[in-house]
């Protein structure tokens, strides 16, 4: 069963502004997904129709078969939001926070505060459990919400750039979280940040964004093998072939761009032959960043 | 009403207690209306009777019951039932002005109204919560400055003229009537602010209007132009029903999540 489906999915704000055009996406139980993409792609704007908080100008969404936009409340329900915009009160603690949101989700306060404590454990803000929330640096706010969107063990997470302000070891400790939550409680993770090197550690599968338009969608491996196939072998040598020269980085190491395996040992032969000595080779596929920016680079030399 | 509309009430009252600005915004007006201003006035009367008696021949204007022969008694009665029910109402336009504007634009102001319009209630769930948490407020509020007031007053009726003054018919509509449809007109104007408005003061500018016709109301009693009876307050406090009803019910049309979550 799809957790999440998009069908020609557009949203025009009313000064005319095309935020989102025409997106097909489907994900299903247990997926991270990566919706990925520089600041105005579409990012927020497809959380908020998917939360019902935006009416779809063309297309629909679909959470768990429901359309957002006409049973929110019950969509809201399956799923827990973290956005910069959606923040709690300053005037309470950290735990009090957690059994008011607890509270509203229909959990007794018992219930609330057990797992709210167990959350707060889970993402290092016991200590600061009784301090309010006015006294919490960026990176324990960020946090916070992040367990006050796990406090009704929610089917589906929304998250938009959760690791934002946050220090690595923290940002790291997230990343787990969500890792966890989808492999051990089949949690499905709808992830949309600019970070894409972050993106490639917790993402099994990606939608890059630009303007609007979904550019391409797939696991790393098929964004690969549609974008850019090939890999890049570098090599760190002395006495380079004259015809090599050219690839060679100010660093003196050589990244050539391959396209099968058999052309490993041709270049190495060709370097030992010309009476250079090799002391690393490796080879490097393309990354996610990569990928991303030969589509927005194709893109541009298209028009 | 369900548990988590519950919640959401408690965590609004609570909000506003915890606040100390707001707070002291709340108590600051009926403390001056309901134990400074009938303080000050009798004891002035009081200590300077001369003043008292140009006040007895405004009095021969109103119909008066006859008191025990007393001017001091009449003066205490002119206040309690002629002058006071039109300031009191000054009470829960300001309650639930301030109350609203908290629960409305500062939740927006603050970033949490988001938070809030996530989680699993309808729109129609959370209007309703919010609305009857400054409701609540506006009407404890009011009962806290009526009781203060009579405290008050009957202390320095007691001690000056050696009997009670009571209150009549009139407080019953002011306190059952006009009070409760006053302030959930001030929500609705509140509410239909908080889509433009950019902070609680923005907002709050919104229930000035309903001041005027108070206002309007003191100085035509005042002037000579009007007298406010029983029968015309109890014809206010239909007409202020109906405008309530009305109001609720358009505000409730503009709590949108797209208008909302605007700017």
């Amino acid at each position: 069963m799809n957790v999440i489906t998009l069908t020609e999915l557009s949203k025009i704000y009313p000064g005319g502004k095309k935020a989102v055009d025409s997106v097909n996406i489907t994900l299903s139980s247990g997926e991270v997904f990566g919706f990925l993409g520089p600041n105005g792609a579409g990012k927020t704007t497809t959380i908020k129709l998917l939360g019902g908080m935006l009416t779809p100008t063309q297309g629909s969404c679909t959470v768990f078969s429901l359309d957002p936009a006409k049973n929110p409340e019950k969509v809201h329900a399956l799923c827990g939001v973290v956005t910069e915009h959606a923040q709690m009160y300053d005037a309470l603690t950290g735990i009090q926070n957690l059994i008011f949101y607890g509270s509203i989700y229909g959990l007794t306060p018992s219930e609330s505060k057990k797992r709210g404590l167990e959350l707060l454990k889970q993402l290092e803000l016991y200590d600061a459990k009784d301090q309010k929330l006015s006294a919490y640096s960026t990176g324990m706010r960020q946090r916070l919400s992040f367990a006050r969107a796990l406090i009704h063990q929610p089917k589906i997470l929304f998250l938009d750039e959760p690791t934002s302000g946050l220090d690595p070891e923290s940002a790291q400790n997230v990343h787990d979280m969500i890792r966890l939550l989808s492999k051990e409680n089949g949690i499905t993770v709808f992830l949309c940040t600019h970070q894409l090197r972050y993106a490639q550690e917790i993402c099994t599968r990606y939608g890059l964004m630009e303007k609007g338009n979904l550019l391409a969608e797939g696991t790393l491996t098929q964004l690969r093998s549609k974008v850019c196939s090939g890999a890049t072998m570098k090599i760190k040598a002395t006495e380079i072939p004259h015809e090599l020269s050219c690839y060679q980085t100010p660093e003196g190491i050589l990244e050539i761009p391959i396209q099968s395996e058999e052309e490993i040992p041709k270049t190495a032969r060709r370097i030992i032959e010309s009476g250079g000595n090799i002391y690393h080779i490796s080879t490097v596929l393309p990354s996610l960043e990569d990928i991303y920016f030969h589509l927005t680079t194709r893109k541009e030399s298209l028009k | 009403m369900n548990t988590q509309m519950a919640a959401i009430i408690k965590k609004d009252m609570q909000s506003i207690t915890c606040n100390k600005r707001m707070f002291t915004t709340l108590l600051v007006v009926p403390i001056v209306l309901t134990i400074f201003l009938p303080f000050v006035f009798i004891l002035s009367i009081y200590f300077v009777p001369e003043e008292g008696k140009e006040l007895l021949a405004l009095l021969e204007m109103f119909p008066i019951p006859v008191q025990s022969g007393s001017s001091l008694k009449s003066i205490i009665w002119f206040m309690l039932n002629i002058l006071l029910p039109v300031f009191f109402l000054i009470i829960p336009i300001m309650a639930s002005s301030v109350m609203s504007a908290a629960s409305f634009v500062g939740e927006k102001e603050k970033r949490t109204l988001e938070t809030l319009l996530y989680c699993p209630l309808s729109l129609k769930q959370i209007f309703r919560a919010k609305v009857i948490a400054s409701f609540l407020i506006s009407m404890l509020v009011s009962a806290i400055s009526f009781t203060s007031m009579l405290i008050v007053i009957e202390t320095l009726s007691y001690a000056i003229t050696g009997s009670f003054t009571f209150p009549d018919a009139k407080w019953f509509f002011i306190l059952f009537l006009i009070a409760p449809t006053i302030s959930l007109i001030a929500i609705t104007l509140i509410v239909q602010m908080s889509a433009r408005a950019q902070s609680i003061e923005d907002a709050q500018q919104g229930a000035v209007f309903l001041l005027i016709p108070v206002l309007l109301l003191l100085i035509g009693q005042f002037t000579g132009i009007l007298f406010i009876s029983t029968w015309l307050l109890l014809v206010i406090g239909i007409l202020c029903a109906l405008a309530a009803g009305l109001l609720l019910k358009k505000s409730m049309n503009h709590f949108q999540y797209e208008t909302l979550l605007k700017n």
